[in-house]
């Protein structure tokens, strides 16, 4: 029989007994949940703590102001955070609702049973400079107290402009922004730099991405490990053993569970997008129209999702067939976690590594790192994170690819030596020598 | 479907096999030959050889020495179709539907599923487990179990049938089916090699048998031959004075070998003449009501060239070097 023929027949038998497996469909269903429950978090949290807005009465007592107080407070509140010094036509937040009352008294009864958060009362003071007053029950260093003090003094500035007789116009031009940029200290990068959001979002990129690869090696290398020993302790293997190949046996189950593992990520990709594509809808539905949706992570292009593919699948592959061989050399379930400890530790290491200079501990820039991620067990960990760093050289995404394809052939080559000499093992886990011997001689 | 090997060059021929576990010589110098629709028996005791041996043939071992052809060919160079194994410890997938593993071997072997899947429900349905089909085989008693494992063995349509010690375990309605089975498939012309510890299953079964002990051949050949290798005779006699074991323990070259109410059996050293032991009777003045010459056992022939047979059922296979 053919090896691709017998390569499939056992990687078909692999999947489909895993995946209709009810502990399949179960821990599917429930990370699909939880991955759709995480996206609609935030509106749920919205939509149970109230309406998104702020309520804020403004009462004026001083009657000189130039223009609505309540008005100019409103597009205060709302400048967006961050970018509030750049030029006009910003989108307003929403999260502030300011409206002009007459009646103090009357709007101080509504605050108090809740109907509204706050009212803000101001007065000219002796001194001609206006005073303000908040009256709420909320916290008074609070969130919503901190933003209209400092709303206020805005308010006031210009008012003692006014009073001063300068001109708006003039007064525009003074609170006009500073000309001001930031640019990379190395002078021959020339791209633009990053902002924190982009750094943040190259960091949670970066993180999530290793995780994920850290837990497809983990997770489906020990399952690969498992289905070694299971049909060896059901003693299965000598059945197949007369039909097919140590070598196709091994590589049919990395294949087959290697679909496990792609099944149950693009249900998880198809549950997140679909949750990301319904979050709109969904606010809208739960807090009416107008709320802004969050979008796909920033700096996940295609490119990036890619190369994920590359360093998950080429990872996988290398741990999972040096997993089955591991697995082929005892012969209950209780040793499986013992002979593939050596496999963890190196993952563990790669993904702790990758993990620390993802999020800025150790710094990604270091040469000892850029070495380290060439080292064919430790890229998948690691070239992600320095890919959405903008760290990586040009070289060193092809170089550790070929790098781990390369290690991918010959850890194949020693783990179907290691399986056709593990499968007819049985009793005492053999020893380290006696492995050797076995991998010289063959059996 | 394969063509069976001609029934006059076929054969399966082991030549010197040998083979070192460790310090262990595990097989020293084995030969024996299998003719082509023969049910052919692998006797001896537990370590005696006869596992390595089968693993050898099939492939999964290398001998350190030997060679081995299946009619005219070197074994290995034969497509896996050609051979069966049905090991000594039972593989299925547990949590595994019977007929979809069935069509699973099938498929490794190149069955086509469609084929496999018909072929699988004929087998079940004449081992009397059809309703199983579509039921986990850990659900199964282990003689159904058995069973499956058989129909695993033969649905490729094997020309050279492995088995070790098939018999260990089966009650015997199972074990009578197993043996209907089996002729049943010699009669088809395909060839049946077995390992047993069961002498007179092999004796009345096996067409040819070879006893093997501590890696090397001890004898081979036709049942028949083997039995009369010894060149001793048993006798069974009754006559009306009964207490016949005394007087016929005195008679020179012969040992009792069973004392019985109903008659005694004597064995008759090589060279003796059982017809001896008649007249003895008759001139005693005894009426003989019973008087059988018979070829030795294949038990009496294992102990006098072997030993006693160590025949305590192994469960666990012996860590490596044992064997």
């Amino acid at each position: 029989m053919s090896n691709v023929a017998n390569i499939v027949t056992v990687a078909r038998r692999e999947y489909q007994s895993r995946v209709r497996a009810r502990s399949f469909l179960v821990g599917t269903a429930l990370l699909v949940l939880s991955v759709v429950a995480i996206a609609m978090v935030p509106i749920i949290v919205q939509a149970i703590s109230g309406s998104g807005a702020q309520r804020v009465a403004v009462w004026d007592g001083a009657g000189d102001i130039g223009g609505s107080p309540a008005a100019t407070l409103d597009s205060l509140l709302n400048a967006p955070t961050g970018g509030g010094t750049s030029a006009g036509g910003q989108a307003t937040t929403g999260d502030f609702s300011v409206r002009a009352v007459t009646d103090l008294d009357a709007e101080r009864r509504a605050v108090d049973k809740g109907e509204d958060t706050a009212v803000l009362a101001l007065a000219r003071g002796p001194s001609g400079d206006l005073a303000f007053t908040l009256y709420t029950n909320e916290s008074s260093t609070g969130r919503v107290a901190q933003l209209i003090r400092q709303a206020v003094s805005a308010v006031v500035i210009a008012d003692r402009l006014a009073r001063l007789n300068v001109a708006p116009a003039d007064q525009a031009r003074i609170f006009a922004p500073a000309d001001f940029s930031v640019a990379w200290a190395d002078p021959a990068r020339t791209e633009a730099t990053q902002s924190s959001a982009d750094q943040g979002a190259s960091y949670f990129l970066g993180f999530g991405m290793t995780i994920l690869i850290f837990m497809m090696i983990i997770l489906y290398g020990q399952w690969v490990a498992a289905s070694v020993v299971e049909e060896k302790s059901s003693r299965v293997m000598e059945v197949i053993l007369n039909a097919a190949t140590p070598f196709q046996l091994l590589t049919g189950k990395v294949a087959g569970v290697g679909g496990v593992a792609l099944t149950q990520y693009l249900a998880i990709l198809a549950a997140g997008l679909v949750a990301l594509a319904a979050q709109g809808p969904v606010a809208g539905l739960l807090l009416g129209a107008g709320t802004a949706a969050s979008s796909l992570p920033q700096g996940l292009t295609p490119g990036l999702l890619g190369l994920l593919v590359v360093y998950g699948v080429l990872g996988f592959l290398l741990y999972a067939v040096l997993f089955a061989g591991a697995g082929s050399l005892v012969s209950r379930q209780e040793d499986v976690n013992q002979v593939v400890t050596p496999m963890t530790l190196v993952a563990t290491a790669g993904y702790m590594v990758g993990v620390y200079s993802a999020t800025g501990l150790l710094d990604i820039r270091a040469g000892w790192l850029t070495f380290l991620g060439q080292v064919p067990f430790l890229s998948p960990f690691l070239m992600l994170s320095r890919v959405t760093s903008g760290q990586a050289a040009p070289w060193e995404v092809p170089l550790s690819i070929v790098l781990m394809a390369v290690t991918l052939v010959a850890c194949l080559w020693l783990a179907a030596r290691l399986y056709a000499v593990g499968v007819l093992l049985y009793g005492q886990r053999p020893g380290a020598r006696t492995i050797w011997r076995l991998l010289r001689h063959g059996m | 479907m394969s063509s069976v090997a001609s029934a006059t060059g076929g054969r399966l021929v082991i030549e010197g096999l040998r083979k070192r576990f460790g310090a262990v010589q595990a097989l020293d110098g084995v030969s024996f030959e299998v003719r082509a629709g023969e049910i052919f028996g692998f006797l001896g005791s537990n370590g005696a050889g006869k596992t390595t041996t089968m693993r050898i043939v099939l492939g999964f071992l290398q001998a350190d020495g030997g060679t081995i052809t299946w009619d005219g060919r070197p074994a290995h160079a034969w497509p896996r179709r050609t051979w069966g194994y049905m090991p000594e410890e039972r593989g299925l997938y547990l949590r595994m539907e019977v007929l979809e593993q069935l069509v699973f071997f099938a498929a490794l072997y190149g069955v086509p599923r469609r084929q496999a899947r018909a072929q699988a429900l004929e087998w079940l349905a004449r081992f009397r487990i059809a309703e199983y089909a579509n039921r986990k085989a850990e659900t199964l008693s282990k003689g159904n179990q058995q069973k499956v494992q058989y129909i695993a063995t033969i649905l490729h349509g094997p020309q050279v049938l492995i088995m070790d010690e098939p018999f260990t375990g089966l009650d015997p309605v199972n074990a009578a089916q197993l043996r209907e089975a089996l002729l049943e498939l010699r009669d088809q012309g395909r060839t049946i090699v077995f390992s047993t510890h069961q002498l007179s299953t092999a004796e009345e079964l096996c067409d040819s048998v070879a006893i093997i002990d501590h890696g090397r051949l001890v004898i081979a050949g036709s049942t028949r031959e083997v039995r009369r290798s010894t060149g001793n005779q048993v006798v069974r006699v009754a006559t009306d004075g009964g207490a016949d074991a005394e007087w016929l323990g005195a008679l020179p070259g012969v040992t009792v070998t069973r004392r019985g109410a109903d008659y005694t059996e004597l064995r008759v050293a090589a060279g003796g003449n059982p017809q001896a032991v008649l007249r003895a009777a008759v001139e005693r003045g005894r009426d003989v009501l019973r008087f059988e010459v018979a070829d030795p056992s294949l038990e009496e022939v294992f102990v006098e060239r072997v030993g006693a047979l160590v025949s305590e059922d192994h469960t666990l296979a012996a860590p490596v070097g044992a064997r």
